[in-house]
């Protein structure tokens, strides 16, 4: 029977790696990810997990270790956050390129200098362009449920790709919620033994990928069709766990009371469940606004967003990164959005708003302004402003 | 039997194929075939470098590397796998050459040592960064001329295998391609030994270290017989001298390559001296334990 339990998120990510029977971990402690690797050693040191630990003296190792130990064909797992993922950046190219299904944890940390111990999601979207598979999730459980997912959709032979889950440090890494544990035999009957079809480093039968095809670009391209085809595999995944464990995500993005919304706000991560609330309250004062959770921004849902983006009159991007100099002055995820809009023959209007940068709180106050922005843009069709470092505004009641 | 079949039949029986992309005398190509011989066939390499290695594609075992500044790292996740999957009968090997295990992955062959994780490291050392260009290491010696010292090294070699020592690790040697019998020895010893091993095996470079492709045996034998490159080895901390040729001078090294032309003799006679300190200094700790 499924045991609920409550715990922190980063106990609940590593109940997903437990349940997931990974077989090799190389880790190196840096807040606020050090109590997902300092759990995972107490439930090997209690006989509950059975894995090897290669206690490594720095990220750059712990990604490599990561990755040959999945070439060598034991599934494999790291986690890391903000400077400890700028520090492996060379690494982090490896396993999408190797073609190697790891499952890094980014617990996100804004990056220093400006940034302290708390949450942005710069150290995850700077690694977008690498070809990892990127899942935000909001709550622990979400971890849980995403970490065995993630070497379900890493290890499909459609993909062969690295996936990171990423969740934001405090707010969900140490902030204790009800979490349900799965039984493990139905997750082993989820997630079965790990099998790379391409790599063999055993000497009586070796095998490994073709390191270049006819030309470097054909293997790139091989990697972003492997991302394209991510999308169905995602999605699929998704919906045979919720069928199984009672908990569906809706796939790439969650659409929360869209139906006959005018006006959207899309958010990643943590802040979705403070924006859930706000939702509610202006719904309940009869203003048409829905809520978009983006759950995977790589590969990135451009089909959605279109389906979204021909329904409604405004659609705002809580970022909460920078992107210094970007066109416009955007965020990350406004600019993918965009892009993702451009095709489009009636644009919506696309507005942008930073908050929670360097990990100051998202409030429910900043959130409501945001909504209220957004709706009196769907409604006069001409924005307040187009992006707005939300922190920095007067906010509207 | 014809002289091609000749080749056939050799090369069917050897773990490299005939042919490489190696520069003419490069003592790489030479060192890979002895090591690959004590080895045997159980065996997984890791890494790519130094530039002997990445030249020698077709050696009949599963190889796995990133990049020069790896070393190590995935011989320990490919250790690991192999531990969980009941497979520590494959030897992992993992070479890197003296640019990635002195200068740039130095902290990860100090972390894989002090972890005492289940490979043997092997640094094959042409002292200077060969595959860029003849650029200026960690490990290239004192006086040595190289694009990035074009008037010598003002500074001494990084004595590796001594650091490694002191991690307490079970097994390191080092070894020279002019003495064969000694090199496998120690690589088929390492083989049997658990935990971190690690092989030091300086390689002569015609093109780097310019002398004639025709004299890398010499110039490698010669290294030992100045006592510029000794021949040691380090079980559970007990130093043994496997080699105590008679010394010649260091000149006769030196004034076979290119790149020690420059030298004065004042120069020379310093190199001398310090060797000759070296040479004390091992013999008197010849047979015992050199763990401070």
């Amino acid at each position: 029977m499924p045991m609920t339990k409550v715990m922190e998120g980063n106990e609940a990510a590593a109940y997903g790696v437990k349940l997931s029977r990974v077989e090799v971990i190389a880790a190196y402690p840096i807040t606020p990810q050090t109590e997902l690797i300092s759990t995972l050693a107490s439930m090997i040191a209690r006989g509950e997990l059975k894995a090897e630990y290669i206690k490594v003296e720095g990220e750059h190792t712990a990604l490599a270790a990561t990755a040959a130990a999945s070439a060598a064909g034991a599934r494999a797992f790291t986690a890391s956050a903000a400077q400890g993922i700028v520090y492996m950046e060379e690494s982090i190219w490896m396993p999408p390129g190797m073609r190697l299904p790891v499952v890094m944890c980014i617990v996100n940390r804004a990056i220093a200098p400006l940034g302290g111990l708390r949450p942005d999601h710069n150290d995850s979207l700077l690694q977008r362009d690498t070809g990892w598979i990127q899942i935000y999730c909001e709550n622990g459980q979400e971890v849980l449920d995403t970490i065995i997912q993630a070497y379900r959709i890493g290890e499909d032979k459609r993909v062969y790709l690295p996936v990171a889950p990423c969740y934001e440090g405090y707010v969900v890494s140490a902030t204790a919620t009800p979490v349900e544990i799965p039984d493990q035999e139905e997750v082993d009957d989820f997630l079965p033994p790990y099998k790379h079809e391409m790599y063999s480093l055993y000497p009586e039968n070796p095998r490994s990928p073709p390191r270049l095809m006819r030309s470097i670009a054909e293997a790139r391209y091989e990697v972003q069709q492997a991302m394209e085809r991510a999308k169905k595999v995602i999605e699929e995944v998704d919906r045979e766990y919720g069928e199984r464990f009672g908990r569906y995500y809706d796939g790439m993005v969650e659409q929360y009371r869209c139906e006959d919304a005018e006006a959207v706000m899309v958010t990643m991560g943590s802040i979705t469940g403070t924006a859930r609330d706000v939702v509610d309250e202006l719904r309940a004062e009869g203003k048409k606004i829905g809520l978009v959770k983006l759950r995977v921004f790589r590969p990135f849902p451009t089909e959605e967003i279109q389906e979204i983006g021909k329904r409604v009159r405004a659609i705002g991007f809580v970022d909460r990164n920078t992107s210094y100099g970007a066109v416009a002055g955007c965020g990350i995820g406004c600019i993918e959005t965009a892009r993702a809009l451009y095709p489009l023959d009636e644009h919506p209007l696309l507005l942008n708003y930073f908050v929670g940068l360097g990990g100051s709180d998202v409030t429910i106050p900043q959130l409501r302004h945001i909504a209220k922005r957004i709706l009196k843009a769907a409604e006069t069709g001409k924005p307040v402003k187009d992006v707005e470092w939300v922190e920095l505004e007067k906010l509207e009641e | 039997m014809s002289l091609v079949e000749k080749f056939e039949e050799h090369y069917k029986e050897k773990l490299v194929r005939p042919g490489n992309g190696c520069c003419p005398g490069c003592g790489g190509s030479l060192a890979w075939r002895m090591l690959l011989e004590a080895l045997g066939k159980n065996t997984v390499l890791y890494g790519g470098a130094p530039c002997a290695g990445c030249a020698m594609r077709v050696i009949k075992l599963p190889r796995f590397g990133f990049h020069f500044s790896f070393v190590g790292d995935g011989a320990s996740g490919i250790a690991a796998a192999f531990k969980v999957k009941g497979r520590e009968d494959i030897t992992v090997f993992s070479s890197a050459g003296d640019g990635g295990v002195g200068d740039i992955s130095f902290g990860k062959v100090s972390a894989c040592a002090e972890r005492n994780d289940n490979f043997i490291q092997c640094c094959i050392d042409n002292e200077a960064y060969m595959n860029t260009g003849i650029q200026k290491s960690g490990l290239t010696p004192y006086g040595a001329w190289t694009t990035t010292t074009p008037t010598g090294k003002k500074s001494k070699k990084k004595m590796i295998p001594m650091i490694l020592a002191q991690h307490r690790i079970p097994y390191l040697a080092t070894l020279s391609i002019a003495y064969p019998q000694d090199l496998m020895k120690k690589v088929r010893k390492a083989k049997e030994i658990r935990g971190f091993r690690y092989l030091h095996l300086v390689m002569p470079c015609p093109t780097g270290w310019r002398f004639p492709a025709s004299k890398t045996v010499e110039v490698a034998r010669l290294a030992v017989q100045t006592w510029i490159w000794p021949l040691y080895e380090v079980e559970k901390g007990i130093l043994r001298l496997t080699m105590k040729p008679k010394q010649r001078p260091v000149e006769d090294y030196l004034r076979l390559q290119g790149r020690f032309r420059h030298l004065t003799e004042d120069e020379i006679a310093e190199i001398q001296r310090s060797v000759d300190e070296e040479k004390e200094r091992l013999l008197e700790r010849d047979g015992k334990n050199i763990w401070l």
